[in-house]
C-alpha cells in the first residue's frame, strides 16, 4: 500500500490484512515506512518483533536501529576498525541510520517474511511515495555497484591485505567477511527485486482521497511505479463524503469531490474500491476490520486484481521490442538512452536503469515512441 | 531573521498554513519569503500562482519559492559529487555508471535545506516561513546537518581506505593520476562549513518549528513523537496548529455529532500534552482555502492577535549542574517516555536513542571523563546523574 502522506495507507493496509485473514490465508503485516503508524491505529504497541494481531494475522514495524544491531555486525565492525583510533566510534553506526539504509532494511524486511515459509500473504504499509520509489530504485543502484566495483574492491582488498598488515594498517582493509557479508546482502536485495518484479505475486495498491493536490501526485507515482516494474493492480479512494454529510456545510467539499471522481475514473484504468469517511474515528481490531469488509464485500483482498506486466519484450515483425507502461506521461516527459547493457529510461525526475537481456543488449535503438501510455523501445 | 518550519503528519494542512502565516505577515508589513521543501510541491496551488526555484514576487513584501530540489543538489552539490565521480573515475569506473554511484542518500535533504538558508539569506528578509515535507522527512531534513557532519567523515574516510587499496591497482590498469589527499581535506572542509551553517540555521534561537496536527488520533500521535526528537537534536518548538476543527454550523449536523465531540476531547488532550506550547486553532473551511484573501482571512481565524513571526514560546535548554560528588544533567525530552529509551554513556559522549532517532552529545570535558550511574524521566526531560569512577577518586 503507498500513496501521499495522510491518505489512509495504514488504515488500509491493516484492513487488508485483516480482510485476507477471514479469506483463509496467512498474513504478515509489515510496516515499511520509517514514521511507523501501526501502532497509533491499533491502538497497540507494535515493534520490531513480530506481534500477533488476530488469529493468522502477525505484524511488525521495521526498525533500522534494531536492525543494525541484528545483521549488521560484520559491516558495522569493519567500519569501527576503521575508526579505532578515533574517540567518536558511534559515527560508524550513524552511517547506516543513512537514509538509503532504511529502505534496504525494509527491503531485507520482506525476504525474511518470505524465508519463514509461514505465511501466504505479506501486506506492506509503505512509506509516502516518493520514499517507496527511492526503495525501488535501490536495487538498480546496488546492482550497478556489484558489477562495476565490488569484485575490483575485493580483489584490491586480498592482494593488500598482507601487505597493510604488515605496516600494522590491515585494519583500513575489509575482510572477507565483510565482502561476504555484502554479497549476502546483495543476493538478499535481488530476490526481493525479484520478488517485487513478479506481476502474478506482488502488486501495489495506490490509496488516494478525492482532492485535487492528492490525484495530481497519485497519478504520478502510478506511472512511476510501473517505471520500476511493480504493478499497481487497484485503487483505493478514500474518505468519500457519504450522502448525509454531503448536503450541509461542506456541500462545496463534496461538489469538488465528484470532479475529482471522474479525474480519477479517466486516470486509473484499473479496478477502484471505495471508502466513505465515517461518523466516527476508525481506530483498533474492529473498526478496521469493518473497513475492510466494507471496502471489499464478499472478495478476497489478496487477490491480484489486475494482472499486468509493466515491462515486457514482445516480437514485432521480427524485431524486439521493449515495451513499459507510462500512463498518463507526455513524450516530452520521457528521455531514453542505452548505457552499456541497460536501458535508461527518464521519466521527469526518475530514472530507471532496465537490464536488457541478451539478445538486445548493447544493441543501439531503432525508434523510440510513446504510443497510448506505453513506451515501446525498438532496437536494431 | 526570524524563520519557522511548519512540519506534521501528511494531509494536516501544513502548506495552507505556511501560507497563511506568510500572507499574513506580509500583509502586516514584513518583507517575508514563503518556501516549499516538500518536493511534492503544492504551495503554488495554493497561492494560486505559478512558483520556480527561485524567488518571485506574489504579493507586496512577499516572496515565495519551491525548491528544485534536482537542480539544487547540482548546484550545492556539484563539488562533492565531481569529486566523488573523478574518485570513481579513477577506480575504472564509467563516467555514467560514477554519476549515478554519486547519487549519495541524503543529498537531496540537505541541498534542499542549503537552498532555502541561500536564498532566505540572500534577500534580507525579516520572515522567513518554510513548508516542510511531513514529520519524518522534516526530521530528516533538520537532524541531518548535525548526524551527516558525522556521517560524512566516516563516508570519506571508507572512501580513503578503499581508494588506498584500489587506486594503486586501478593504477596499473589505467593511466590515470593518483588522487591526491588534499582532495579529500577540500571535501570535508566544504562539508563541514557548509553543514555547521545549515546547524545553526535550524537551532537558532530566531527559528522555530510549528507542528500542525488535526483532531486525529494518529496526528496527534506523530505530532507527539515529532516533538520529542525535535528536542533530542534542539531544534526549538515554539508553537503547535490544530487545523480543521469543525465550526458551528457542521456541529448541528447529525453526521458529524460525533466528530465534534471527540475534537472537543481532543483539543484539550493536546493543550494538556503539548503545555506550555501554546496551541493555535483553525477551522476546517467550508471550501479550499487558496489565493491571497482566502489565506488572509484563514491567518486571522489562526492568529487572532497573536503576531505569527513571534516566538510564541521558548524552549527549554540542556543544562548542566553541579551536585554531590559529581554533575546533573537535563535534557528536555517531552514525552520521553511513551517510547523505548536508551541512554548510555560512551567515550566522551552521551548518546540518547528514542524509538527510531540517536544523538550523540559531546559532554563537557568536566564531565565526559565521569561515569553515569542513573538516568531517569522527570517532568518531560531526561535526568542523568554523573559521578566519579570508583576508585578513580
Amino acid at each position: 500500500m503507498t500513496g501521499k502522506g495522510g491518505v489512509g495507507k495504514t488504515c488500509h493496509a491493516i484492513a487488508t490484512a485483516l480482510g485476507a485473514a477471514t479469506h483463509g490465508h496467512r498474513v504478515f503485516l509489515l510496516s515499511a515506512d520509517p514514521a511507523h503508524s501501526l501502532g497509533d491505529a491499533l491502538g497497540r504497541r507494535v515493534g520490531g518483533r513480530p506481534v500477533a494481531l488476530a488469529p493468522d494475522v502477525v505484524a511488525r514495524e521495521v526498525s533500522v536501529l534494531e536492525e543494525l544491531d541484528r545483521s549488521w555486525s560484520e559491516i558495522q565492525r569493519w567500519l569501527r576498525e576503521l575508526l579505532r583510533d578515533e574517540t567518536d566510534a558511534l559515527l560508524a553506526e550513524e552511517l547506516l541510520v543513512f537514509p538509503g539504509l532504511e529502505e534496504l532494511v525494509a527491503l531485507r524486511a520482506v525476504r525474511e517474511v518470505e524465508e519463514t515459509g509461514d505465511f501466504d500473504v505479506c501486506v506492506v504499509d509503505c512509506a509516502p511515495t516518493g520514499a517507496t520509489l527511492r526503495m525501488l530504485r535501490f536495487p538498480d543502484a546496488l546492482r550497478i555497484f556489484m558489477e562495476n566495483f565490488f569484485d575490483l574492491e575485493r580483489r584490491g582488498a586480498r592482494l593488500l591485505r598482507p601487505l597493510m598488515e604488515r605496516v600494522h594498517a590491515a585494519g583500513v582493509i575489509p575482510r572477507e567477511e565483510f565482502f561476504d557479508a555484502f554479497e549476502r546482502l546483495y543476493r538478499d536485495v535481488e530476490d526481493v527485486r525479484q520478488i517485487l518484479m513478479d506481476g502474478d505475486r506482488t502488486t501495489a495498491r495506490l490509496v488516494v482521497n478525492p482532492a485535487r493536490v492528492v490525484v495530481e501526485e497519485t497519478r504520478r507515482s502510478f506511472a512511476y511505479l510501473s517505471l520500476y516494474g511493480v504493478a499497481t493492480d487497484a485503487v483505493v479512494v478514500n474518505r468519500l463524503l457519504p450522502a448525509e454529510a454531503a448536503g450541509g456545510y461542506l456541500a462545496r467539499w463534496a461538489e469538488r469531490e465528484r470532479v475529482e471522481l471522474d479525474s480519477i475514473e479517466a486516470s486509473f484504468p484499473i479496478p477502484q474500491f471505495r471508502a466513505p469517511l465515517y461518523p466516527r474515528e476508525l481506530r483498533g481490531i474492529e473498526d478496521l476490520a469493518r473497513l475492510a469488509r466494507d471496502v471489499f464485500g464478499d472478495r478476497d483482498p489478496a487477490a491480484v486484481f489486475t494482472h499486468s506486466r509493466p515491462i515486457r519484450l514482445r516480437k514485432r515483425a521480427g524485431r524486439t521490442c521493449l515495451e513499459v507502461d507510462l500512463p498518463g506521461i507526455s513524450k516530452q516527459e520521457i528521455d531514453v538512452v542505452t548505457r552499456g547493457s541497460d536501458l535508461v529510461v527518464q521519466v521527469r525526475n526518475a530514472s530507471r536503469w532496465i537490464a536488457l537481456p541478451a539478445s538486445v543488449a548493447g544493441r543501439p535503438i531503432r525508434r523510440a515512441r510513446l504510443h497510448d501510455g506505453v513506451l515501446e523501445v525498438e532496437f536494431g | 531573521m526570524r524563520v519557522v518550519l511548519y512540519t506534521g503528519k501528511g494531509g494536516v494542512g501544513k502548506t495552507t498554513t505556511a501560507a497563511a502565516t506568510a500572507v499574513h505577515a506580509a500583509r502586516s508589513g514584513r518583507s517575508t519569503l514563503v518556501a516549499s521543501a516538500d518536493s511534492a510541491h503544492s504551495l503554488g496551488d495554493v497561492l494560486e500562482r505559478r512558483l520556480g526555484p527561485r524567488p518571485s514576487r506574489v504579493a507586496p513584501n512577499l516572496d515565495a519559492l519551491e525548491v528544485d530540489t534536482p537542480a539544487e543538489t547540482q548546484r550545492h552539490w556539484g563539488a562533492v559529487r565531481d569529486y566523488l565521480i573523478s574518485l570513481f573515475r579513477y577506480q575504472g569506473i564509467e563516467e555514467v555508471v560514477a554519476e549515478e554511484l554519486a547519487l549519495l542518500p541524503g543529498a537531496e535533504e540537505i541541498t534542499t535545506l542549503l537552498a532555502v538558508e541561500a536564498y532566505a539569506r540572500e534577500g534580507g528578509y525579516d520572515f522567513v516561513v518554510v513548508d516542510c515535507a511531513p514529520t519524518d522527512s522534516a526530521l530528516r531534513l533538520l537532524t541531518l546537518p548535525e548526524v551527516a557532519r558525522g556521517a560524512f567523515r566516516v563516508l570519506l574516510r571508507v572512501q580513503r581506505a578503499l581508494a588506498s587499496v584500489v587506486t594503486p591497482l586501478a593504477r596499473n590498469l589505467i593511466p590515470v593520476p593518483l588522487p591526491e589527499s588534499e582532495v579529500f581535506r577540500d571535501a570535508e572542509n566544504l562539508l563541514f562549513r557548509k553543514l555547521r551553517g545549515l546547524r545553526d540555521f535550524a537551532s537558532d534561537r530566531n527559528s522555530s518549528v510549528r507542528l500542525v496536527l488535526t483532531p486525529e488520533r494518529m496526528a496527534i500521535d506523530e505530532a507527539l513523537r515529532a516533538h520529542t526528537d525535535l528536542a533530542l537534536f534542539e531544534l526549538p518548538c515554539d508553537a503547535v496548529v490544530m487545523n480543521r476543527l469543525l465550526p458551528e454550523a457542521a456541529a448541528e449536523e447529525d453526521f458529524f455529532r460525533e466528530w465534534v465531540r471527540l475534537q472537543v476531547e481532543r483539543l484539550a488532550e493536546v493543550e494538556e500534552l503539548f503545555a506550555p506550547l501554546p496551541v493555535l486553532t483553525a477551522p476546517l473551511q467550508d471550501d479550499e482555502v487558496t489565493g491571497l484573501d482566502r489565506l488572509a482571512q484563514h491567518a486571522d481565524r489562526l492568529f487572532g492577535t497573536v503576531e505569527p513571526d513571534a516566538v510564541l514560546s521558548t524552549a527549554p535548554r540542556i543544562r548542566f549542574e553541579a551536585e554531590d560528588g559529581g554533575y546533573r544533567m537535563e535534557v528536555p525530552l517531552p514525552h520521553g517516555g511513551s517510547r523505548q529509551l536508551d541512554v548510555a554513556k560512551i567515550d566522551g559522549d552521551l548518546v540518547i536513542t528514542t524509538g527510531t532517532r540517536r544523538r550523540c552529545l559531546p559532554l563537557p570535558r568536566r564531565i565526559a571523563h565521569l561515569e553515569l550511574s542513573r538516568a531517569n524521566l522527570r517532568d518531560q526531560s531526561l535526568v542523568v546523574h554523573f559521578t566519579a569512577a570508583v576508585g578513580a577518586s
